[in-house]
């Protein structure tokens, strides 16, 4: 900690010039019934090189996902993050700024984030995007308390929000705290035996405030039937579409057919998992939204001398300025993740993200294919996917994903976590990191479940 | 300039990918759902990509630029041994929903987060997983608001909050379902009981506060209040973002409060990234933590079979509260953060109360320069203290309202003079109830040597012809920006050709 604090051993020297004798007159304004006794009870203070080497042995016994074929996701995707966009967000003048207060000194992360907005709205079909939300899941739940700011007045239903009933219950749940306080309630649509969108179901939610769904869905299914939802519940009601980004560079963005409002994870674009934070979360709108959404948002405008320069604009929608009457109680967000997506998404550029979204489209199609042909597995639904596909395993998901496990393979993710009422689906996940090899090995290993079931049999 | 939507590179000049697995890719995918139009994103080689963010990183200002002292925010030094623990593959590249045994050591971690907050709070259960200050606030009031349903106490709709509290407190509440209750603080900046006692009854949910409060002065009533609070039937909450100022001095579990969030990027070094990644843990006391959103990590004694996996004499596993008001963010929280908090607290571990005496030794030997200085050049009637006060805890306040009054001098003119001299401004216009208010936290990871030239500098702008000053800045990357403007002629992304 030394080597932490300039003026360790000129303590008395500072305090002597203020006219104090000890450290402890600054803290004479602390009544002593609220004064700790004695020294914390924690370790002694360590150097870098022992921290270090502790991080080594503790982060060294959990199991990275390269370590070994994986194939778990559920709305983390395993990617790879270019050597560039790792050299430069560690620059500290990016690291170690804050929020852009002060836009003279803060052009560049202020540019980099309103490229950053550019780059999220032409890649989700919207004119409007903000600096990032926390995650997915918040950027979800803040698009319905917005759909509900909106729309409540011309509602039919009002206080109503419809969503996908595949909508993993973590993500329902973050979904419920945000908007149990303005009253909101939140339904479900279903979906039909291919995974597809029932859109008979949908009709109930027309006359409501918003409806949400994911493209691909939560199983990873490309729908079709997303491109007919505008249509069905008409101008009043928010379409608001949660979007995997990098499936963009192949999948038709929402906003072309009718979404109103994009959000979606934002990792897979520019940051590791990191064991699900710090992510970023997309946001982005049409126009109607704009005064009531949630979150930072860099404009374009001029110094005094007329020379273009960036600033932090729509202020008066933030908690600093309007406090309890604010569009969301955000004010640190994930600005620095949101400048590694932005890194990623450059580098890249739209043929770089197309074949990239091709890449993880061949994993998973090689992926089904290799499976399909298994004994004893079957596909859960006939249709196009993008990362990920449920199947049905002879047994017992838990004790198949565990004997996956016993033999060098993370096998996907027990859909029972989210669907309690099948025991025996596993969402198997592939990305562009997936190789052949992979593949191969969950496929034999699987196979090789079936024939122990078998036997036990 | 360098702009990122003016390079149009051939095809493929991006990064280069290897082969895919198959050439049946986008065959796969639905006709109806195919893109007709690719984003019109720029393309860029790698040299050009690397040169753009390095001339935009020139345009930044960081805490690695110069000093930072922004009130209310604790811009200390980020240790850099934290960025590369936390891209080891170790907690870059593991997923949350791993079975236990193959997350002992994020496991292991996340205990003792827990536990070192606990400690330094005074409380009986933290959850690392609120991702933002904001957020931990939100998550607590949240945890009140079921522990008062379960109670049927339903009538407890208010939270009570001084004017002087950060907009987040009313902004988390209100979005929770609360009805916000103003008191105004006293003449000198410190909350006021009678005011308090006047609006706390039964209907009162809880009181947020934060304590040093935003003035950077201790609220030697706080028993008081919280007393207070409890007799009318409420809780506390504690708005941590000045804990930087009394860990191992004091803490929210011994001033009476019930509820408390951390603002690990501020206190424990999380570097603040231009807006973020934060880290928002909250605190509670044992009434409360049923209700925290789960999972929390706990330990026991390990298994035979699992010892072998262990990464200590304990067994790591998580645990879902029992009325849990579920989640607040989808995964474990902001886990890259918390690594690097962590890292930053075994480097202090017992001394972080020395932490803390640095950043009010700082703090206060700063205040003192400036007035020394201010005496030296005759310019000390051009302000005063935002409150007064014998001693400030980690941060103060100064009101430029003389400067206003007698040359016509703003906050905000001081601030950009600041920036021509090579320093990151203070907070300015907060909190409000300081006319022209200036706040300023040094932090602890200043030398004497900074905190005494920034002194001379700050009080020679005071010095300079104010038609001059309101011109400032003329050194930076641009010149005062038009906020006005930008609000009018709203451009918020590259209009391309076509807009």
């Amino acid at each position: 900690m030394v080597d932490q604090l300039p003026n360790r051993g000129r303590e008395l020297e500072m305090l002597r010039e203020m006219g104090f004798e000890s450290m402890e007159a600054l803290f004479a304004d602390i009544p002593a019934e609220v004064r700790f006794k004695g020294d914390l009870p924690l370790p002694e203070p360590q150097s870098e090189e022992e921290i270090i080497s502790d991080a080594r042995r503790l982060l060294g016994a959990n199991l990275a996902l390269g370590q070994r074929p994986s194939f778990l996701g559920a709305g983390l995707y395993r990617n790879y993050v270019p050597a560039s966009v790792f050299q430069l967000v560690t620059r500290g003048e990016f690291l170690t700024a804050y929020t852009p207060y002060q836009p003279e000194v803060s052009q560049g992360m202020l540019q980099a984030m309103w490229e950053f907005q550019t780059l999220v709205s032409e890649l989700v079909g919207l004119p409007i995007a903000n600096l990032s939300l926390y995650d997915g899941s918040t950027a979800a739940a803040e698009a319905l308390t917005c759909a509900v700011r909106v729309h409540n007045r011309k509602a039919s239903q009002p206080n109503t929000v419809y969503i996908s009933a595949l909508t993993p219950p973590d993500k329902r749940s973050v979904m419920f705290n945000y908007c149990q306080g303005a009253e909101i309630e939140i339904r479900t649509i279903d979906h039909l035996a291919d995974g597809s969108l029932d859109l008979e179901s949908l009709a109930e939610a027309a006359g409501s405030c918003g409806v949400y769904l994911e493209q691909p869905n939560p199983l990873g299914v490309l729908d079709e039937n997303l491109v007919r939802v505008k249509e069905i519940i008409g101008e009043h009601t928010a379409l608001i579409v949660g979007v995997q980004p990098v499936s963009l560079g192949v999948v038709e963005a929402p906003g072309h057919y009718g979404a109103d409002i994009v959000v979606g994870e934002g990792q897979p674009l520019g940051s590791p998992v990191t064991g699900g934070g710090p992510l970023y979360g997309i946001f982005a709108c049409s126009q109607p939204y704009l005064r009531l959404m949630p979150g930072r948002i860099v404009g374009r405008s001029i110094d005094v001398d007329g020379n273009e320069a960036y600033c932090l604009t729509l202020s008066t929608r933030e908690q600093h300025i309007r406090r309890h009457r604010a569009t969301s109680n955000i004010c640190t967000n994930e600005t620095l993740i949101a400048l590694m997506g932005a890194m990623h998404m450059a580098l890249l550029g739209p043929d770089g993200l197309r074949v990239l979204a091709e890449r993880n489209l061949q994993a998973c199609q090689a992926a089904k294919e290799a499976l399909q042909a298994t004994p004893g597995v079957t596909l859960v639904h006939d249709a196009a996917h993008f990362n990920e596909f449920a199947i049905a395993v002879p047994g017992n998901a838990a004790a198949c994903l565990a004997f996956l496990d016993a033999n060098g393979i993370t096998g996907g993710f027990d859909l029972s976590r989210w669907y309690p009422e099948h025991d025996d689906r596993i969402l198997v996940t592939t990305t562009d990191q997936t190789s052949s090899a992979d593949i191969a090995a969950l496929a034999a290993q699987l196979a090789l479940w079936s024939t122990h079931l078998e036997v036990k049999a | 300039m360098s702009h990122l939507f003016d390079h149009h590179g051939a095809e493929n000049t991006g990064y280069s990918q290897p082969q895919g697995l198959s050439t049946t890719g986008q065959a796969t995918v639905p006709k109806g759902l195919l893109r007709k139009n690719p984003a019109r994103w720029p393309r860029l080689s790698e040299p050009e990509m690397v040169r753009h963010y390095t001339w935009l990183s020139k345009r930044n200002f960081g805490i690695d630029t110069g000093f930072y002292p922004l009130g209310s925010c604790t811009m200390k030094h980020n240790p850099r041994v934290n960025e590369v623990i936390a891209q080891l593959p170790g907690i870059a590249d593991i997923h949350p929903h791993l079975p236990e045994h193959h997350l002992q050591g994020l496991l292991s971690i996340y205990y003792e987060m827990q536990h070192m907050l606990e400690i330094c709070a005074g409380m009986d259960q933290v959850t690392l997983q609120p991702v933002a200050g904001a957020q931990g606030e939100f998550t607590a009031v949240r945890c009140i608001q079921e522990y008062f349903r379960l109670r049927g106490e339903d009538q407890r709709t208010k939270v009570i909050v001084p004017d002087s509290a950060h907009g987040t407190n009313p902004a988390s509440a209100a979005m929770a379902g609360f009805e916000i209750v103003e008191i105004p603080s006293r003449e000198d900046g410190r909350i006021d009981l009678d005011a308090l006692a006047a609006v706390a009854d039964d209907t009162t949910a809880a009181m947020m506060i934060t304590n040093p409060n935003t003035l950077g002065l201790f609220e030697a009533d706080i028993s008081a209040a919280s007393a207070i609070v409890h007799e009318a039937g409420g809780q506390m909450y504690y708005d941590g973002a000045n804990f930087n100022a009394i860990l191992g001095i004091t803490s929210p579990g011994l001033m009476g409060f019930d509820a408390v969030h951390f603002n690990l990027h501020k206190t424990f070094s999380q570097p603040h990234g231009g807006g973020g990644p934060g880290s928002g843990p909250i605190g509670v006391k044992a009434h409360l933590a049923p209700f925290l959103p789960g999972p929390l990590a706990a330990r026991r004694t390990p298994t035979a079979e699992e010892r072998i996996q262990a990464v200590d004499e304990h067994w790591y596993h998580w645990i879902e509260p029992e009325h849990s008001i579920g989640k607040v963010q989808q995964w474990h929280g902001n886990a890259g953060a918390v690594i690097r908090c962590w890292a930053y607290y075994r480097r202090y571990g017992n001394g972080l109360t020395t932490m803390s005496e640095h950043a009010v030794l700082n703090a206060n030997y700063l205040r003192h320069a400036i007035h020394r200085e201010a005496k030296r050049i005759g310019v000390d009637h051009l302000f005063v203290d935002g409150a007064e006060t014998e001693v400030a805890k980690h941060e103060f306040t100064l009101s430029m309202q003389p400067a206003k009054e007698a040359l016509g001098i703003s906050a905000m003119d001081v601030a950009k003079g600041l920036l021509d001299r090579g320093y990151m401004a203070p907070t300015v216009y907060f909190p409000l109830v300081v006319p022209e208010c200036m706040m300023i936290e040094p932090t602890e990871t200043e030398s004497k040597d900074t905190l005494d030239t920034f002194a001379k500098h700050f009080v020679e702008v005071l010095t300079v012809e104010p038609e001059v000053l309101h011109e400032a800045p003329v050194t930076t990357p641009v010149r005062r920006v038009d906020e006005v403007y930008a609000a009018r002629n709203l451009c918020l992304r590259h209009p391309f050709d076509d807009a």
